[in-house]
């Protein structure tokens, strides 16, 4: 699996997860939820691994939508599924 | 409720006389620090009882939003091959599924990653069911209570030790529910403050002294 991809994925489940648990000392805005997608879509190598880029996109749109974070943090969840995925067929 | 009262040196000996005691592990306890001084720390160790909780669990009616919650993770770990019960921890809010059974150390994951992505697929499937901003915790074997009760003493302990020496200390990167337990135990600690630096995955809790101005 693709290591940058991966770990920029589960940086961007990580504040999601962090936005619904909320530690009591900060507030995650949606904006950042988005910057932590916007920096998984940016990468070259997910354009070659099918679904990846298409459920950053949706997990992108849900939470421009107000969805619920964990709602978010499944679409990554499949993102970084596809990613595996992708690797273990190439 | 079985507790009792510890008291040594440092924290560790006053835990560990309480534990003596009562003939239990730290893993089955929760613990109070009563008093703190340089010589003598004084502890309440009280026993968590999962046996008295499941009594409960069988007489007490589950309301039915809470059954409806744990029958459809009942369902989806059964469409995942897993063999385990799930039952609503008594008392609890919000809402807090327990999972058991057999060698379930998969569906906790590293750290607790796979126990967290399976508390937002629940979320989301039973999300019609709740109240706007209600979500339901899941909890497989305790390992998230047990990692609550193992983060507040890391924090007790750290708070010790920065009142002794006066210098701020670091934490480990953790979760956010981590963390948060981490602000709770020490919240009313007049002595030391809690606060959490870095970007996520590696967000830490940095326990300092409290400034005579906050």
């Amino acid at each position: 699996m693709s290591v940058p991809a991966a770990e920029r994925i589960r940086k961007a489940i990580a504040v999601v997860n962090a936005a619904a648990d909320g530690a009591g000392d900060e507030e995650i805005t949606p904006t950042e939820i988005a910057e932590a997608i916007r920096d998984c879509l940016e990468l070259p190598e997910i354009a070659s691994i099918p679904n990846v880029r298409k459920y950053l996109g949706e997990a992108l749109d849900a939470t421009s939508d107000g969805m619920p974070a964990d709602f978010v943090a499944m679409t990554l969840y499949a993102a970084l599924g596809a990613l595996r995925e992708g690797h273990s067929l190439n | 409720m079985r507790s009792a009262e510890g008291r040594g040196r440092t924290l560790d000996e006053a835990v560990d006389a309480a534990l003596i005691e009562l003939g239990e592990t730290r893993r089955n306890v929760d613990v109070k620090v009563l008093r703190e001084s340089p010589d003598e720390t004084v502890v309440e160790v009280v026993v968590i009882d999962p046996t008295a909780e499941a009594t409960a669990s069988s007489a007490t009616p589950v309301n039915g939003k809470a059954e409806t919650v744990r029958s459809l993770l009942e369902g989806l770990l059964k469409h995942m091959g897993v063999r385990a019960s799930v039952q609503v921890r008594v008392g609890s809010d919000p809402i807090t599924l327990d999972v058991s059974g057999h060698d379930l150390g998969a569906l906790i994951g590293w750290r607790g990653e796979t126990l967290r992505a399976l508390q937002s697929v629940t979320n989301v499937m039973v999300g019609k069911h709740l109240n706007e901003g209600e979500r339901v915790i899941v909890d497989v074997e305790r390992y998230r209570q047990r990692r609550e009760h193992t983060v507040r003493e890391i924090a007790l302990r750290a708070a010790r030790q920065v009142k002794m020496t006066g210098d701020a200390i670091t934490l480990d990167a953790m979760q956010a529910f981590e963390r948060r337990a981490i602000h709770l135990a020490l919240e009313g600690d007049p002595d030391v403050t809690s606060s959490s630096i870095g970007e996520e995955p590696e967000r830490r809790v940095v326990v300092g002294p409290r400034k005579p101005a906050e």
